[in-house]
């Protein structure tokens, strides 16, 4: 039994995809992962575009505060009319 | 050099783990109130202060008992208790200005810290450092960095104030 | 060993007390907490009594756990049959209560009855005493702990007592300890006014031994480093709680003016780091504090910095109090969070129901359902701040119409308010959502809906299905310590192999509150954080109880299934909108309004909702109702309850 439980066990194991000093985009179809500058307190994400607030748990190590509110909003606002546009397209094709 | 255990009670965070380790290294059990270190709480004010031995230079304890079961151990420095002598009579108890020495109800023995010979738990399970085992010198050391940053903070801000005026 | 705490059942009707051991073959099958609490809430209640009335069980217990070298081995269970809701009721808060508990020689309480005048329970070293509680009835819950320890003169006495709130038997009154902890779900302290019960006073020197210190410590050291070493703990140390509001804030995931938006915008002061500046000016730059045995210290600890309140110590908030005082009501102003936060602390009353009851009353105010003649007066609207601190105050008290009847729970109030208000009502089984929003999330919908204490995001939430973590990772979580080959997906959007994640988190919290540990200790927020197998280990270094990780699964189901099998007699069935595996039509009508670009516009598909709780059922191995089949019952040994084992 002693040497089974000495074994690493799976969290234990996950514990080595952890990656510090970038973060994901919080728009959930893109994900993206987003590397900041230290001491950044501002950033855009490389991949969608929206762009976040940034504040440091530590020196090292950087979350997304919130959202840049304008600037998201307007991202949103166009992705809204486009998607109302292709719908409107799609039902005259028919 | 000889090392302490330096407490920083402003980083404590009430949370009793160096109670239960203590008492579970010393002890096997799961029971605070024969453990070595205790934590004072002002609960309504959310202040929170570890108590231990502060294995004082000369201890009230060493002094006071009176079969001299108390001395200091030569390698580790630190006040040690010898059972073979000691006949729990807790004048100690009654002598030590920090309470520091206290009675085990269970095992009818007086307690205190031991340092766990060289290796403290208490020390070893504080994540946020309230409790550092460091060289004797460093205590102050780390108190005179401590007030000097508070100093540079002062003449900042008054030099700040002075340029606003 | 750690396993010879008692069990007592107590008669507040006749006084009578009487403690027994609790046998290894109960230790097997429900190791304790939260798991033994339903076990004995299903044997020793009658199906359709009044959850206020003398029949009603109140059970208060420590995990098997409790009090070891576990990390974060603090949490105290609260069951009984929910005021609120009529169905289960159950309730879970750290501090420091439940280790005191055990060195008091208690793992689990089973009180009956009802006193004849307010009394306390006073539990020290094996004995139980009840005492009278005349002169600190009415004191708020710091109040009456205080008085306590002065009356017993001794200041290391623990207590779980009951605010004004519980005293008035508000329905979703809660139990606390310390300053803030709580047991706030479900109306517990309801329960305990009913009773006439004010608090549980416990303290103990009794040793709870380790069977194997030295690995117990090796291990807890290991244990604890994993835990740390996560950056949601790290976070979690940092900024409590508040972060997580934060974050899912910042998408579109929150709920505000009760559930016509799911973004709070521009609330900046409200914000993590805004309530750490706060926490750091008043009490400095060290303001984290912990409950017993934890090194992840989630908890600020605060002065309010101004208003009619200004310099009053409290801690917190956490994501409730910034949900229901704040993003809710739409109220964005820090001072607002920290002060309801404090009120809701002081008169013991859930904070989530309260600030989910209140923003619901000011929909209700805003389409004219409620008017000025509901609200003496009272201006509900959407962003006054006043006005929703008087609120709190008009419940705990039940003071004027209103307050008088929100203060009996949503599905009651709206009975009386009647007029379509229920539509309105973001509930569950007749308990509140958190204030989160969930419509671009089915994981997180499903999780809600199917909970076994109504709405609820500590019963199943996978949480880190917003992760967006790989395939690979996912299958590594999910598929332990049973087998599981089927369908899974990192799209938090999708409804593709939820059913699952929902049903292996419920068995993973089942399992935490069995041991009586903390989620935060657990695949709750984090991936990489304990599940079975390192409780497997965790229990055996502790109390030398041999158990697989699927042993402990297996413990977990059948708890589950028990709280399940309680919720049908009391009247679970599946399309029930007030007592069902339900959701607000809302979520599948009402699109969502703002947040990130594909938060906007989505909505929860009937259809596919409808197939994910078809699944759900499925690995339970419960037919297309939700009762657990003959074959599942016998499978987990549950063919024969009530069995009055213990
Ligand atoms: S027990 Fe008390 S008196 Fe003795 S050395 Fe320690 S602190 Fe000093
Ligand atoms: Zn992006």
């Amino acid at each position: 039994m002693a040497t089974e439980r000495e074994a690493l066990s799976g969290a234990e194991s996950l514990a080595k995809t952890r990656t510090y000093g970038k973060f994901r985009c919080h728009n959930p179809s893109c994900m993206g992962r987003i590397t900041v500058e230290p001491g950044v307190t501002q950033c855009k994400c490389p991949s969608c575009g929206l762009e976040f607030r940034v504040a440091w748990v530590r020196p090292n190590f950087p979350r997304i505060r919130g959202p840049v509110w304008d600037v998201n909003r307007r991202i949103a606002q166009e992705a809204v009319t486009e998607r109302e546009a292709a719908k409107a397209a799609k039902k005259e094709g028919k | 050099m000889a090392k302490v255990l330096m407490i920083n009670y402003e980083k404590c965070t009430g949370c009793r783990l160096c109670e239960l380790v203590c008492s579970v290294m010393h002890e096997g059990v799961s029971n605070p109130s024969r453990s070595r270190i205790k934590i004072m709480k002002w609960e309504s004010e959310g202040l929170y202060v570890p108590i231990s031995c502060q294995q004082c230079e000369d201890a009230p304890c060493i002094n006071v008992c009176p079969v001299k079961a108390i001395s200091r151990d030569e390698k580790l420095d630190y006040v040690k208790v010898d059972y073979d002598v000691c006949i729990g009579c807790r004048v100690c108890v009654t002598a030590c200005p920090f309470g520091a020495m206290s009675f085990d109800v269970i095992d009818r023995k007086v307690v205190k810290c031991d340092l766990c010979d060289g290796d403290p738990q208490c020390v070893r399970f504080c994540e946020i450092q309230a409790l550092e085992y460091v060289d004797a010198d460093r205590v102050s050391v780390f108190k005179k960095k401590d007030a000097a940053e508070r100093l540079s903070i002062a003449q900042k801000e008054a030099a700040a104030l002075q340029a606003q005026v | 060993m750690a396993l010879n705490r008692k069990i007592a059942y107590i008669d507040l009707s006749t006084g009578k007390i009487e403690t027994r051991p609790i046998s290894l073959e109960v230790r097997k099958k429900f190791l304790g907490g939260r798991g033994l609490d339903a076990y004995l809430l299903y044997n020793h209640t009658e199906k359709g009594i009044d959850p206020l009335g003398p029949k009603n069980v109140l059970m208060v217990s420590a995990g098997i756990l409790g009090g070891t070298l576990a990390s974060a081995s603090s949490r105290t269970h609260i069951m009984a049959k929910s005021p609120l809701t009529e169905l289960l009721g159950s309730s879970n808060m750290g501090g420091f209560f439940a280790p005191e508990l055990r060195w008091a020689g208690f793992d689990h309480l089973v009180i009956k009855g009802k006193a004849e005048k307010p009394v306390y329970l006073w539990i020290h070293n094996g004995e139980i005493e009840l005492r009278d509680a005349s002169n600190i009835w009415g004191k708020t819950t710091t109040e009456t702990q205080w008085a306590i320890r002065e009356e017993l003169g001794d200041e290391d006495i623990k207590c779980a007592v009951i605010g004004p709130a519980g005293e008035n038997l508000v329905r979703f009154a809660n139990v606390m300890t310390g300053i803030k902890d709580s047991a706030g779900r479900s109306g517990m302290g309801a329960v305990f006014g009913s009773k006439n019960l004010k608090a549980i006073a416990a303290r103990g020197t009794m040793d709870i031994k380790i069977a194997y210190p030295t690995d117990a410590l090796e291990y807890n050291k290991r244990f604890i480093d994993q835990i740390v070493s996560s950056k949601v703990n790290q976070t979690q140390g940092t900024l409590g709680t508040p972060f997580i509001w934060g974050a899912t804030n910042s998408w579109g995931g929150i709920r505000t003016r009760n559930f016509q938006y799911n973004q709070c915008e521009y609330a900046d002061d409200i914000e993590p780091e805004r309530i750490d500046e706060i926490a750091t000016e008043t009490m400095g730059k060290y303001h984290m504090a912990g409950c017993f045995g934890c090194q992840v210290h989630c908890r600020a600890k605060y002065k309010i910095p101004s208003g009619p309140y200004a310099g009053k110590y409290d801690e917190g908030p956490e994501y409730t109090s910034q949900g229901a005082f704040g993003g809710e009501p739409d109220c964005k102003s820090a001072v607002t969070v920290l002060t309801g936060n404090h009120l809701v602390d002081q008169w013991g009353v859930d904070n989530l129901e309260i600030g989910s009851i209140i923003s619901w009353a000011m929909e209700l105010y805003e389409l004219g359902i409620l008017t000025n003649k509901d609200t003496d007066g009272l201006d509900l609207s959407f962003g006054n701040d006043e006005a929703l601190l008087e609120m709190i105050r008009r419940i705990t008290f039940r003071d004027g119409w209103l307050g008088d009847t929100l203060a009996e729970g949503g599905i009651q109030a709206s009975e009386k308010i009647g007029k379509n208000s229920f539509s309105y009502l973001i509930q569950v089984k007749g308990m509140s959502n958190l204030h989160s929003d969930e419509r671009a999330t089915p994981a997180l919908a499903l999780g809600i809906a199917t909970g076994s204490r109504g709405s609820d995001h500590l019963r199943s939430r996978p949480a880190i299905d917003l992760y967006h973590l790989p395939e690979e990772v996912l299958r590594k979580v999910y598929s332990n310590p049973v087998p599981y080959d089927g369908p899974l997906s990192s799209e938090h959007t999708s409804y593709v192999g939820k059913s699952w994640q929902v049903f292996w988190q419920e068995l993973c919290y089942m399992g935490v509150d069995c041991l009586g540990i903390c989620k935060y200790h657990t695949t709750f927020l984090g991936a990489t954080l304990p599940n079975f197998e390192d409780w497997s280990r965790v229990l055996y270094y502790n109390t030398g109880l041999e158990m697989s990780p699927k042993d402990i699964w297996d413990v977990a189901e059948r708890c589950y299934n028990i709280e399940r099998l309680f919720n049908l007699r009391e009247g679970l069935t599946r399309n029930d909108p007030k007592k069902g595996d339900t959701l607000n039509h809302r979520y599948f009508d009402e699109p969502c309004r703002r947040g990130a670009p594909d938060v906007i516009g989505a909505k929860i598909d009937r259809k596919k909702f409808k197939k994910m709780i078809d699944e759900y059922y499925e690995h339970h191995g419960w037919d297309e109702n939700g009762i657990p089949l003959p074959e599942t019952m016998k499978r987990l040994g549950l063919d024969k309850e009530p069995s009055h084992l213990v």
